[in-house]
């Protein structure tokens, strides 16, 4: 009896044991988990709690001091550069793993290992576009090219390790502990992965839609509403830049023959709207102090752990801070002794489509010109969590990867779509940031720029000398006019690219007259720059609003530009509220509630600041007039999309008569009046739910702003519902899940001020008073000093560690 | 008194041994500190539960408060258990179930090992 109860509780005690070590479909191992010694209880503790004065590090020439300042921001004092990036690996790692792990899974196509089948597609299309194809080819070019800055990313590689190696599991990120996974380690190739994941969130192309737009509209048509400059152009380069250089020819040929079907792919993930950026530098004629002042806010998607972490690194002979990507070395956007820098994306074309004709079923071959080209197949294994591997099978073309082919997204056999991009090339963008850390003057900038491919940036530039700049750089393929804007058939050898722009004749300035340089993700030159470029996603606002207000600014501060930074107004609105209401005329003017409405908008003055209604009807109303315009063009069953708001704008402005705006399937004709109207009942319909179920319809209670985890699922490690003004299209581009991630304002005086944001925090610990505690100052228009510090000052210093 | 006994050393054990050991290697701790002590099974039962119990429960509370952090709370919302608190009161709940089995193998462990009683008589 006494061994039939001992073995009958031993299992019992046994069986209860490995129950709460196992995951139980989504849940994970709870005793693990609520361990308070192993499990997320450990990860309520801050770093400041868990300071260590000393640490043991590998590999390192001489020690490494690290000062943290009240807001965690690590600043490192290192002898040389392979000690400082190895120290940033470590210390970035220390609040940053997990994040910087997920991201560089996410880019290698590598989610159903963590989270199971349910993101087999979204890998296999990250694989398909040829990421890790073009991160492999990336860094055999470093490997080939550039030992130094090889040694350095190995450097970083090397201390993100030693970090993996010393972590205990009670420091274990707490969503490995949530998602049942540990960190693999470090490596090279991650780095420059990461580059390339920043390619993919910030380049699109709209060919496929434009090859359905050209079949239904016609050519004529298509160019009326898709007019490749706006009327009131205000490009990146002021429009009187002269260009004193001689173009390299293009020839475009004299035929062209494009594959002229209909297509029903799934198309590409695009760059959401709201993704884009402002920067500017104006020169010291127009500054209080005589000093340039540089302000940089990248606009992104708004998460968290925040996608920038800030540092300061330094060397005896270079010390620069400012906003760094937790997986790649140095700083990206920032500002050094010497001079300070920032980024916006350049969007501008960068990826064509190719239609293959194989020569049979085996895709081994396909016809290019007269002669016959070999494929190459290349087999991506796909881990998934609780399943066996998926195994894709991916071909290759000189063009680069098919995307699209029977087995993905494309119904027809017959159907090859091949993809040229730039990112399939070897490039060395992390040599451009090494360089520009340490660069001193215009000169080093231009030569740090020379390294960078893509994602095409515009570099805004001010130094301490007195100079301004801005330069659009990446690698941009010599087009004739009109290539890569439709799909083009890959068995002609004429629709091939024709080489590269040279980097000194990619569009530039330096010290305009103007006395500013500015980029707002608008058209990079005027119709003069000598040669075509392309993109359906040019910003038609904020660049107009952001030179108008600096054209009329003088005696600028910094207080000045923070606030530009954070201007709400609304051009949109300004220019197309009053259209919209002159051709609403009378219309339901006996109703109480359209009468209010009417009412509101007539006295607002275009700011979306986070009080206003106006805002909130406005973007109801103009978003349900534009949809009713586009209505019928859109419900054609194959992806197209939708001519831009600038445009219908104008249109509307401009010609209310036109037949763009009749809709053929019903009688009559109708004019834009009719839209205005159908747009204003949507309106009603929406405000009288929005009131009954919400009640408050103030702009920021509407839009909802929320800075949301990497998990998605992971609600409660997003913050929600921020109060804070601004949206799409105006300098202050929150809306409600993109804008402002980083916002800096630098003013080069002989001591150099700086001022920096994120909404974030430098800790990637949910658990952590550091993971959030930017944002209500984010949300305000409010900045950290972010000026540069030395060794020896001892103010606001929350602990120091020593690097041994 | 010697579950009173066995709850004060589990307690110590949780204490110094957790920190750098899994829960199951506590867990063997503590079958192997009730074999030992030798308390009813009862005894056995609460002494370890209670010992695990409440040093889970007293660690997370008093991590809960020194950090005042917000993640006993997100991390309760994640779960779909509403508050921080029941997370407080899951951790004592497991740590109890987890010790006390653990405690109570450990005195059946001991019985199993103890002569039959019927053998006093026959000296």
């Amino acid at each position: 009896m006494k061994y039939v109860s001992f073995f009958l509780v031993l299992a019992l005690t046994a069986a209860l044991a490995v129950l709460v070590s196992m995951p139980i479909g989504q849940i994970p191992p709870i005793a693990p988990l609520l361990d308070p010694n192993h499990g997320f209880w450990q990860n309520t503790l801050s770093e400041d709690q868990l300071a260590a004065e000393e640490i043991s590090l590998k590999n390192l020439s001489a020690p490494v001091e690290v000062v943290y300042d009240q807001n965690l921001i690590p600043h490192i004092f290192a002898q040389n550069e392979a000690d400082l990036y190895r120290a940033q690996g470590y210390v970035t790692a220390q609040h940053r793993l997990w994040q910087m792990e997920f991201q560089t899974m996410a880019a290698a196509g590598r989610i159903s290992e963590i989270v199971g089948p349910i993101a087999i597609d979204l890998d296999r299309m990250t694989r398909r576009k040829g990421l890790v194809f073009g991160a492999e080819v990336g860094l055999k070019f470093i490997q080939e090219t550039d030992p130094e800055t090889l040694a350095l990313m190995e450097a970083y590689a090397d201390g993100v390790n030693q970090y993996i190696a010393q972590l205990t599991d009670a420091r274990l990120p707490v969503e490995y502990k949530i998602l049942n996974y540990k960190p693999e380690p470090w490596t090279a190739f991650k780095s420059a992965l990461l580059l390339k994941y920043m390619s993919d969130m910030l380049v699109g192309d709209r060919d496929l839609e434009f090859t359905n737009l050209r079949k239904i509209l016609g050519e004529i048509t298509l160019n009326k509403l898709f007019p490749e400059f706006p009327t009131e152009n205000d490009p990146v380069i002021e429009a009187e830049r002269i260009w004193d250089f001689t173009p390299v020819a293009v020839t475009k040929p004299d035929s062209i023959n494009y594959p002229d079907e209909t297509l029903l792919l799934g198309p590409l993930t695009q760059p959401v709207e709201g993704t884009g950026s402002n920067n500017w530098a104006v020169a010291g004629k127009k500054t209080k102090n005589g000093n340039p002042i540089l302000a940089n806010d990248p606009h992104l998607s708004l998460n968290l752990p925040s996608l920038w972490y800030s540092m300061q690194l330094s060397t005896p002979t270079h010390k620069v801070k400012g906003a760094t990507l937790p997986g790649a070395l140095g700083v990206i956007s920032g500002f050094n002794e010497d001079i300070a820098w920032g980024v916006t994306n350049a969007t501008k074309d960068a990826r064509d489509w190719y239609k293959i004709t194989f020569l049979d079923d085996k895709r081994n071959s396909y016809s290019y010109g007269n002669v016959v080209r070999q494929t190459e197949l290349r087999i991506e294994e796909i881990k998934v969590k609780g399943q066996e591997p998926f195994i894709d099978s991916v071909i290759y073309t000189h063009y680069g990867p098919v995307v699209y082919d029977h087995t993905f997204k494309n119904e027809r056999q017959d159907v090859n779509f091949a993809l040229k991009w730039t990112v399939h090339a070897g490039s060395n963008e992390q040599k451009t940031f090494l360089l520009m850390n340490k660069a001193k003057n215009h000169q080093d900038y231009n030569d740090a720029l020379n390294h960078y491919s893509a994602p095409a940036q515009n570099f805004v530039f001010a130094s301490k000398k007195g100079d301004i700049a801005m330069r659009i750089q990446g690698k941009f393929p010599l087009k004739w006019s009109g290539q890569g804007k439709f799909l083009m058939n890959g068995s002609d050898p004429r629709m091939e690219w024709q080489g590269y722009i040279p980097n000194e004749h990619n569009a530039n300035t330096l010290n305009p007259e103007r006395g500013f340089v500015s980029s707002a993700n608008q058209h990079p030159a005027d119709p003069s720059y000598p040669y075509y470029v392309f993109d359906n996603s040019f910003e038609h606002y904020r660049n107009r609003r952001l030179n108008r207000r600096l054209r009329e600014m003088e005696q600028i501060t910094v207080e000045d530009m923070k606030a530009l930074q954070f201007d709400d107004y609304n051009l949109q609105a300004a220019e197309a509220l009053p259209v919209l209401i002159q051709l609403l005329g009378t219309y339901k003017s006996d109703s109480p509630e359209a009468e209010k409405y009417l009412q509101e908008l007539k006295s607002w003055d275009f700011f979306a600041d986070p009080n206003q209604k106006g805002q909130t009807l406005y973007s109801i109303w103009s978003s349900e007039t534009f949809e009713s315009i586009w209505r019928e063009l859109m419900a054609n069953e194959v992806p197209l999309v939708r001519p831009n708001s600038y445009q219908t704008v104008e249109l509307l402005t401009k010609s209310p008569t036109d037949s763009v705006f009749d809709i053929r399937s019903q009688e009559g004709f109708e004019t834009a009046e009719y839209h205005v109207k159908a747009g204003f009942d949507s309106l009603l319909v929406a405000m009288s739910k929005w009131e009954t179920e919400e009640g408050d319809y103030s702009w920021s209670n509407f839009k909802k702003t929320t800075i949301q985890h990497l998990v998605p699922n992971f609600k409660s490690f997003s913050a929600s519902n921020i109060y804070t003004g601004g949206g799409s299209g105006m300098l202050n581009a929150t809306g409600s899940r993109h804008g402002a991630s980083w916002r800096m304002v630098v003013e080069l005086g002989p001591e150099i001020q700086a001022f920096g944001i994120y909404p974030g925090g430098q800790s990637g610990n949910p658990g952590s008073r550091f993971y959030d505690n930017f944002i209500p100052i984010w949300a305000n228009g409010e900045y950290l000093n972010f000026s540069l510090r030395t060794i020896e000052n001892q103010e606001n210093v929350l602990f120091k560690t020593t690097f041994k | 008194m010697r579950f009173i006994f066995l709850t004060i050393l589990t307690v110590l054990l949780v204490v110094f041994l957790n920190p750098i050991a899994p829960f199951w290697m506590v867990m063997i701790g503590i079958g192997v500190l009730s074999a030992l002590i030798y308390p009813n099974g009862i005894g056995g039962f609460l002494g370890g539960g209670l010992g695990m119990g409440l040093t889970w429960l007293g660690l997370s509370i008093y991590l809960g408060i020194t950090t005042s952090s917000s993640l006993p709370d997100r991390m309760g919302d994640l779960m779909g258990l509403g508050s921080g608190m029941t997370l407080v009161g899951l951790t004592g709940v497991i740590g109890f179930l987890l010790g006390g089995f653990s405690g109570w193998t450990g005195v059946l462990f001991r019985n199993m090992l103890q002569k039959n009683p019927e053998n006093v008589y026959k000296g």
